[in-house]
């Protein structure tokens, strides 16, 4: 039972990073990306390919990041200078990418279990090293989803994260500042897709291996897990909204975990996953009035 | 209402954890992790409690079955090893790719032997060293070839259509441009990358004017079979299946894998590995030893293909 928690806690971690990104397009820019189903995979082939090539494990988070970013600023430049709308930009560079992954990694790469990564390489090993793998993973997922969110919570508060949430809320007042909201939207989806090519990197060390169908759904997994963390803790001012997505995303996993243990049919997995988001939303948007936005 | 919703959860979460920790000592307790539902997957899982039944082990009292499929998502598929892992299984039965690479990585740490099965390239997956070991669904290209040379003596062209994000696919293609010129064919292949897109290839293929299609074992192009012939038998082109269900759709022929006989092959290493018999790094992964033909004569008939004596006497007809 208890290595049942650990594994549901370190996929929770490593999956939130997603949510952090949704969590910046969805719910402060109000931006729908569909990028993301194209940006998870594409931080995992590029860490795939770099890890077969014996690349230093930690400098792959630092690509990933790169190219996840990049990702994102396709997608902020087809929305704001050729004027796509914010949907179909998402869908046209979730397609693109869908090619550039199996370019890049083809439809399956796996990394040898003798390469170093970043739960077995060193300092980890020497901090940590006496732990069984189990154990390292959930720490190493952990210290870095508490860096991940104390940076996003300080950016936050900076005057740029500031006018980046003015720009979903109230658009006039940011054009107002003398700001343009055009590279305001950009920002945030370089940001968003660079902490989602993150999550594929982090899942590539973890998984060892890249596929390219690993993408799909991801969206939907961020939308419930923002929406999960934020309804439940909507009326919890002093909850910041960077970690209640993080307990979305734990949520969202365990829901999993508890479906596969109770000898559910797999086959229904989805439909049930479904109904506990619906019965979420219905329970803690009942007191409220407004429809939730999230 | 959210207290209530916060401990109804709890409660939930706190309850199947326990579930799934309980586990009694006895019987192995063995974990089948399905990519999806998929007949030729299935049949895998069918062979595999087969072979484990040959060599003599009985559901319920020598082992018990944690069977799971991940619907094709590769995320649960990650899930699914990390529970099996939690419940500490003795072994893990990994049905395809994905799950076969999840399975290994979440035995890892407690180094439980994973048994894989319907895997086209276990190489190339690095599933050829380690506690891990299993049986490889490589088609038998040579033999398809050979086997439509038999059929259409004057054919030049084979038309294929593959998944291009699926790797068992890539590599048989790959297999297949190798060898084609071997018997005088020339490969037309188109890639898709959806099930949707399958259709409009296989109407590319026919106003290409190829001699006759070719499947691979791809999950794409076998879940709309049903489709393709229709379009393929209006255009009086035949379709070489890959498996034996893809001719009892009315495919004309196949030389291909009899997936029960995989499964059973892979159950029987399976057992050995329990038992304490052999060890997974001990035991390399095996191809199937033989591989057969099944022949569709009522779709023959209705193409005018012929079927030359010699295949008549080695095949096994599937028509009804």
């Amino acid at each position: 039972m208890l290595d049942s928690i650990i594994s549901t806690l370190t996929q929770g971690f490593i999956y939130a990073l997603i949510s952090f990104g949704v969590y910046i397009t969805y719910s402060i820019l109000d931006f729908p990306d569909l990028t993301t189903d194209g940006s998870f995979p594409l931080g995992a082939a590029v860490t795939a390919v770099l890890l077969t090539n014996g690349c230093n494990p930690y400098l792959t988070l630092l690509v990933a990041i790169a190219v996840g970013a990049l990702a994102g600023l396709i997608t902020g430049l087809i929305h704001v200078k050729l004027h796509v709308r914010d949907l179909l930009a998402g869908i046209i560079t979730m397609t693109a990418l869908f090619s550039i992954n199996l370019q890049i990694g083809g439809s399956n790469l796996v990394v040898e279990r003798a390469t170093a990564t970043i739960f077995n390489a060193e300092p980890i090993m020497t901090l940590f090293g006496g732990m069984s793998l189990l154990y390292r993973k959930l720490i190493v997922s952990f210290i870095l989803i508490v860096v991940v969110k104390i940076i996003l919570d300080l950016y936050f508060k900076t005057k740029s994260g500031l006018l980046l949430r003015a720009v979903g809320d109230n658009q006039t007042l940011v054009t107002a500042l003398a700001k343009d909201k055009g590279n305001m939207k950009i920002l945030g989806l370089v940001i968003a897709n660079a902490l989602v090519a993150l999550a594929g990197c982090i899942v590539c060390h973890e998984q060892r291996s890249f596929s390219a169908t690993m993408g799909t759904g991801q969206v939907v997994f961020g939308l419930a897990t923002v929406i999960i963390g934020i309804t439940l803790f909507r009326r919890m001012s002093f909850v910041k909204g960077t970690t209640a997505v993080v307990i979305g995303s734990i949520l969202y996993k365990a829901c999993i975990t508890v479906a596969l243990a109770a000898g559910l049919p797999a086959n229904l997995l989805k439909l049930i996953t479904a109904l506990l988001f619906l019965l979420v939303l219905v329970l803690s948007g009942r007191k409220g009035e407004e429809i939730i936005h999230a | 209402m959210k207290k209530l919703l916060c401990i109804v959860l709890t409660l939930t979460l706190v309850l199947a954890f326990a579930a799934c920790g309980a586990k009694s000592d006895e019987p192995y307790l063995i974990g089948i992790s399905q990519y999806g539902e998929h007949p030729s997957l299935d049949n895998c899982r069918e062979g595999f409690l087969q072979g484990l039944a040959e060599a003599g082990l009985v559901e319920g009292k020598d082992f018990t079955l944690d069977y799971q499929n991940a619907g094709f998502d590769d995320n649960i598929a990650i899930q699914i090893g990390q529970s099996f892992s939690a419940e500490n299984v003795d072994l893990m039965c990994a049905i395809a790719t994905p799950s076969a690479t999840a399975c290994y990585a979440a035995a890892e740490d407690k180094d439980i032997p994973v048994i894989f099965t319907a895997i086209t390239d276990p190489v190339a997956a690095h599933l050829d060293s380690g506690n891990v070991t299993g049986t490889s669904d490589k088609l038998p290209v040579e033999a398809q070839l050979d086997l439509i040379r038999k059929l259409q003596p004057e054919a030049k062209t084979i038309g294929i259509v593959y998944t291009t994000s699926e790797p068992n696919s890539v590599s048989a293609i790959a297999e297949y441009e190798e060898k084609a010129g071997d018997y005088g064919f020339e490969i037309d292949a188109i890639g898709v990358t959806a099930q949707s897109e399958v259709t409009q290839a296989v109407d590319t293929l026919i106003s290409h004017k190829v001699d006759c299609l070719s499947n691979l074992t791809d999950n794409n192009v076998v879940g709309t079979l049903a489709a393709v012939l229709e379009k393929t038998n209006e255009a009086g082109i035949p379709v070489y299946g890959s498996e034996v269900e893809q001719v009892k759709l009315g495919c004309v022929a196949a030389a291909g894998i009899d997936y029960i006989k995989l499964g059973r092959q892979t159950g029987v290493m399976a057992a050995k590995v329990l038992k304490g018999e052999v060890s997974c790094a001990d035991l390399p992964f095996e191809t199937i030893s033989e591989y057969g033909v099944y022949v569709n004569s009522a779709a023959c008939s209705e193409l005018s293909i012929t079927l030359p004596e010699e295949i008549v006497a080695v095949a096994i007809e599937t028509a009804e």
